[in-house]
């Protein structure tokens, strides 16, 4: 069985980059899943959270939470956002591990993600909190 | 200034709404983020966890707290707008959760006001799912 990085990942250690351009049937999938009579209209620009999830989803992937026997609980999380992004806008997303420690067994990890466009300028940034458990360190 | 600093206060709510988290909004909330983690999902992986069942994304709670803020400030929550929450306790598809807020500080830097608020979102059993605070440009 492949050593997940959570287990062996240090502080500091870099993620991505992810391209997290977020296509029209993405953002239609979206607004079904979240949407309805109160929404607003976002028109053809995107809700930031939905940036956020795409980068957090590849982060889990890189990570190896979605090995067997794992089971990660999605304790926290931070955005700040500095401008609206577009659909089909291309934005890249980098990460960073800030934090990595075990408690009683359970890693608590933090990964903080910058967001930029396609001239580099950083559209938003984001820290998420995990807790992962189930595994053998 | 604009209309969203002239007619706020501290002490004023948020407009909150409910929804239903149905597993057809999961599925399309995997869809959109592409996270096809079966916890989500798959009712057989799902009841071997810790949990049980399935359980809805966080981020699918997290975004209707969004949603209630850029319905309130529609001109500034995207472009400056701040959040750090924590996930209180898991949604099962099938509940429904209402999110909430308030206005709790208005505070003056430079000329520009920014909102403080505290922002949720709770089960109908007055469990809370999302719980944490926003802050939020006015002008």
């Amino acid at each position: 069985m492949v050593t997940p990085l959570i287990s062996t990942a240090t502080v500091g250690h870099e993620f991505g980059p992810y391209d997290v351009t977020i296509e029209a049937e993405r953002a239609s999938a979206y607004a079904d899943a979240v949407g309805g009579g109160e929404s607003p209209d976002y028109g053809d620009s995107l809700a930031p959270i939905m940036v956020v999830a795409a980068a957090l989803t590849m982060l889990i992937e890189d990570l190896g939470l979605f090995s067997g026997g794992l089971q990660t609980v999605h304790a926290g999380q931070e955005v700040s956002w500095v401008r609206q992004i577009n659909i089909g806008e291309q934005v890249e997303a980098t990460g960073r591990l800030a934090a990595n420690s075990i408690r009683r067994g359970n890693h608590f990890a933090t990964v903080a993600v910058t967001y930029r466009d396609s001239s580099g300028t950083e559209v938003g940034t984001s820290s998420t909190t995990i807790i992962v458990s189930g595994e053998a360190s | 200034m604009s209309s969203e600093s002239t007619q706020r206060a501290v002490g004023d709510a948020l407009k909150g709404f409910e929804r239903e988290i149905t597993q057809d909004r999961v599925n399309a909330y995997a869809e959109a983020s592409g996270d096809h983690n079966p916890i989500h999902l798959d009712e057989s992986y799902a009841s071997s966890t810790q949990f049980g069942t399935r359980i809805a994304h966080g981020m699918l709670s997290l975004a209707l707290v969004t949603e209630m803020l850029a319905t309130e400030f529609p001109s500034t929550w995207h472009a400056g707008g701040k959040i750090k929450v924590r996930f209180s306790a898991p949604v099962f598809p099938g509940e429904t959760v209402v999110t909430y807020g308030e206005i709790t500080a208005i505070d003056e830097s430079e000329d520009k006001l920014t909102a403080t608020c505290t922002i949720g979102c709770k089960k109908t059993d007055g469990t809370d799912a999302v719980v944490g605070r926003a802050t939020v440009p006015l002008e």
